[in-house]
C-alpha cells in the first residue's frame, strides 16, 4: 500500500538551544492517508521530530535544524517557508486539550476566521461539518455557545480535533493526543483516526504501543534522538529486525 | 508550670496579640469610614451636584465643577496609562519574554509603584506646567496616568505570563500570527485578570492629591477645558477643609463622602472579578 509520498526527512539534524543534539540524522517517509506512529522512551526525540513538520521549534530563540524535511516535495526547513501557510497545511493536536477562552463555536470558528472567512453562513456550516467529523456534533449541538472550558476532557481534544480539521489540512500532527484521557476517550480518539486517515496523513507520537499497533500503518521508532527502525506496524510488533525495537516492543525496557 | 501549660499560654499570647492588633486596625477603619459617613451624609444634598461654588463665604453652591473635573482628569489618566500600560506589559510578557530588558523594565516598575505621588506631581510642574506657563488639566492626568502605568504594566505582564504556553503554541499551530495569537486568544485568557488590575489602578489614582496640586491645581468655575486649570475632589477637598468656612467643611466632608465610595465600588468590583473569575 505504498501511497504517494506526503513528508520526507532527509538526514535531519536538530539542536535546541544550547547546542543540545537532540536529532541525529532522521531519516524517513511518511505517505499519504497513512497513520505513522512514532513511539520510543522518554526523551527520545520522538515529539522533537513531530514538532519539526510544522516549524513549532521556531518559537524559541537558538533552536536549529539541519538536513531536509520536503512537505510535497518543498523544503519546509528552508528559510523562505511561509510559517503561516505551512500551519494552516499541517495542523497539530497537543497532549493536553488546549481549547481557546471562548465558546465552542467560536473556537472551531478560529482557523476559519485566520483564512480569512466572515460568511456567517459559511462559517456555520463548516463549523457543523469540522464537529460532525470528530464525532462531536451530536454532544454539542445544543450548546454552541458553551464555554469551552465546560466539556469534559475528551471531548475538549475532540474539540480541538474538531479545530485543527475545519481548516483542511493535508496532515495532522497527533502529540500523544489520549495520554491525559480515560480509556473511553482514547477508544473515541483512535477510531476517530481510522476515519480521518482516508482524508489526511497522520503523524502520532504515543507512549502507548498497544495505541501504535491498534491504529497504524507505519511505525518508526527512536531512541535517544536516532531513528532506529522504520517500517509497517505489523513488521516492528511482530519481526523487528533490530535488537532494540524487539527489546522495547516486547516490553523489556523503556 | 509543666512544658505543655507554657506552650498552651504561648499559643494564647500569639492569638490575644494578633486578635488585638487585628482590632486596632479595623478601629481606627471603622472610625475614619464612619465619620466619612455621618458628616458626608449630612452634607449630601443634589445642590452639591447640580450647582457650582458659590463666592467664598455665602451660604449654598455645590461641587458640580469639582465633581465633572475629577471625572475629566481620571478619564484622561485612564484614556493615557492603560493603553500604555496593557502594551508595556505585552511587550514584557510576550515579546521581550525571558530577556534580560524585560527583567529590568520589570523592576523599575515596581520601583515606581512605591515613588511618592507628590514627587510625580513635581515632576510633571516641570515638564508640563512650567513649559505652558500655567496649570492645566492635562498635566494632572498625565501625572495620575504615570502612576497608573507602573501597576497596570506589572499586572498585564502577571496576568499574560499566568495564561499556559501551550494555549499560544495551539493559536500558532492554526498558523495565526504573534499578534492575533496575543489579541485574540491570550488577552481573553487574561481578560479577567487585567480588568481587575486597570479598575484597582483608577482606584488608586482617583484618591490622589498631591499630584494633582502642582498640575492640574483648581478652578472655582466649571470648566471642561483641560488646557486650563481643572478643580477635581481630592484638591477641592484639601482646599475647603483647611479654609475658614462652616459650609465649606460640610461640603469638603461631602465630597469626601462621594470619593470614597467611587473608590470603594471601584476595589469591590476588582475583587469580585477576581473571585468570580477563579471560583
Amino acid at each position: 500500500m505504498a501511497g504517494t509520498l506526503e513528508l520526507e526527512v532527509k538526514g535531519l539534524d536538530f539542536y535546541y538551544s544550547g547546542n543540545v543534539h537532540a536529532l541525529k540524522k532522521i531519516n524517513l517517509s511518511i505517505h499519504k492517508n497513512e497513520v505513522t506512529a512514532l513511539i520510543g522512551p522518554s526523551g527520545c526525540g520522538k515529539t522533537t521530530l513531530l514538532r519539526c513538520f510544522n516549524r513549532m521549534h521556531d518559537l524559541y530563540p537558538g533552536n536549529r535544524y539541519q538536513g531536509e524535511v520536503t512537505f510535497q516535495e518543498e523544503n519546509i526547513l528552508s528559510s523562505g517557508t511561509d510559517l503561516i501557510s505551512l500551519r494552516s497545511r499541517i495542523g497539530m493536536v497537543f497532549q493536553k486539550p488546549t481549547p481557546f477562552p471562548m465558546n465552542i463555536f467560536d473556537n472551531i470558528a478560529y482557523g476559519l476566521k485566520l483564512k480569512g472567512i466572515r460568511k456567517r453562513d459559511e462559517l456555520s456550516e463548516r463549523v457543523e461539518r469540522a464537529l460532525k467529523h470528530s464525532a462531536l456534533w451530536d454532544e454539542v449541538k445544543d450548546k454552541l455557545h458553551a464555554s469551552a472550558y465546560a466539556l469534559s476532557g475528551g471531548q475538549q481534544q475532540r474539540l480541538v480535533i474538531a479545530r485543527a480539521l475545519a481548516v483542511d489540512p493535508e496532515v495532522l500532527l497527533f502529540d500523544e493526543p489520549t495520554s491525559a484521557l480515560d480509556p473511553i476517550s482514547t477508544s473515541k480518539i483512535e477510531e476517530l483516526a481510522a476515519v480521518l486517515k482516508k482524508e489526511v496523513t497522520i503523524v502520532i507520537v504515543t507512549h502507548n504501543m498497544q495505541q501504535a499497533a491498534r491504529i497504524s500503518d507505519k511505525t518508526g521508532f527512536l531512541m535517544l534522538g536516532e531513528l532506529i527502525e522504520f517500517d509497517t506496524t505489523e513488521k516492528i510488533f511482530t519481526a523487528p529486525s533490530e535488537k532494540l525495537t524487539e527489546d522495547y516492543v516486547t516490553g523489556r525496557f523503556g | 508550670m509543666t512544658r505543655e501549660q507554657f506552650r498552651k499560654a504561648e499559643g494564647f499570647a500569639a492569638l490575644a496579640l494578633s486578635t488585638l492588633a487585628a482590632l486596632g486596625g479595623l478601629f481606627w477603619l471603622v472610625f475614619i469610614l464612619g465619620d466619612v459617613l455621618v458628616h458626608g451624609l449630612k452634607a449630601l444634598s443634589p445642590t452639591l451636584f447640580l450647582n457650582d461654588p458659590a463666592p467664598p463665604g455665602v451660604e449654598g453652591g455645590g461641587l458640580r465643577n469639582a465633581f465633572v473635573g475629577q471625572l475629566l482628569i481620571t478619564t484622561g489618566a485612564t484614556l493615557i496609562g492603560v493603553p500604555v500600560g496593557v502594551l508595556g506589559g505585552t511587550f514584557l510578557a510576550e515579546y521581550a519574554r525571558g530577556k534580560s530588558i524585560s527583567h529590568i523594565i520589570s523592576v523599575l516598575a515596581d520601583i515606581m509603584v512605591s515613588v511618592p505621588s507628590i514627587v510625580i506631581g513635581t515632576f510633571i510642574y516641570a515638564v508640563l506646567v512650567k513649559p505652558v506657563g500655567h496649570f492645566n488639566g492635562w498635566a494632572g492626568a498625565v501625572a495620575l496616568a504615570v502612576i497608573m502605568i507602573p501597576v497596570v504594566l506589572r499586572t498585564t505582564e502577571d496576568m499574560l505570563s499566568l495564561v499556559p504556553w501551550t494555549l499560544r503554541e495551539a493559536a500558532f499551530a492554526l498558523g495565526a500570527p504573534y499578534y492575533k495569537v496575543i489579541t485574540q486568544v491570550v488577552y481573553r485568557g487574561a481578560a479577567t485578570g487585567i480588568l481587575t488590575g486597570i479598575l484597582l489602578s483608577i482606584a488608586r489614582v482617583a484618591g490622589e492629591t498631591a499630584p494633582l496640586l502642582f498640575t492640574s491645581f483648581n478652578n472655582s468655575f466649571f470648566s471642561l477645558d483641560m488646557k486650563q486649570p481643572v478643580s477635581s475632589l481630592t484638591v477641592t477637598i484639601f482646599q475647603y477643609a483647611m479654609g475658614p468656612y462652616d459650609n465649606w467643611h460640610a461640603q469638603a466632608w461631602a465630597a469626601a463622602f462621594v470619593i470614597t465610595i467611587f473608590i470603594l465600588v471601584l476595589t469591590i468590583s476588582g475583587r469580585l472579578l477576581i473571585r468570580w473569575r477563579y471560583k
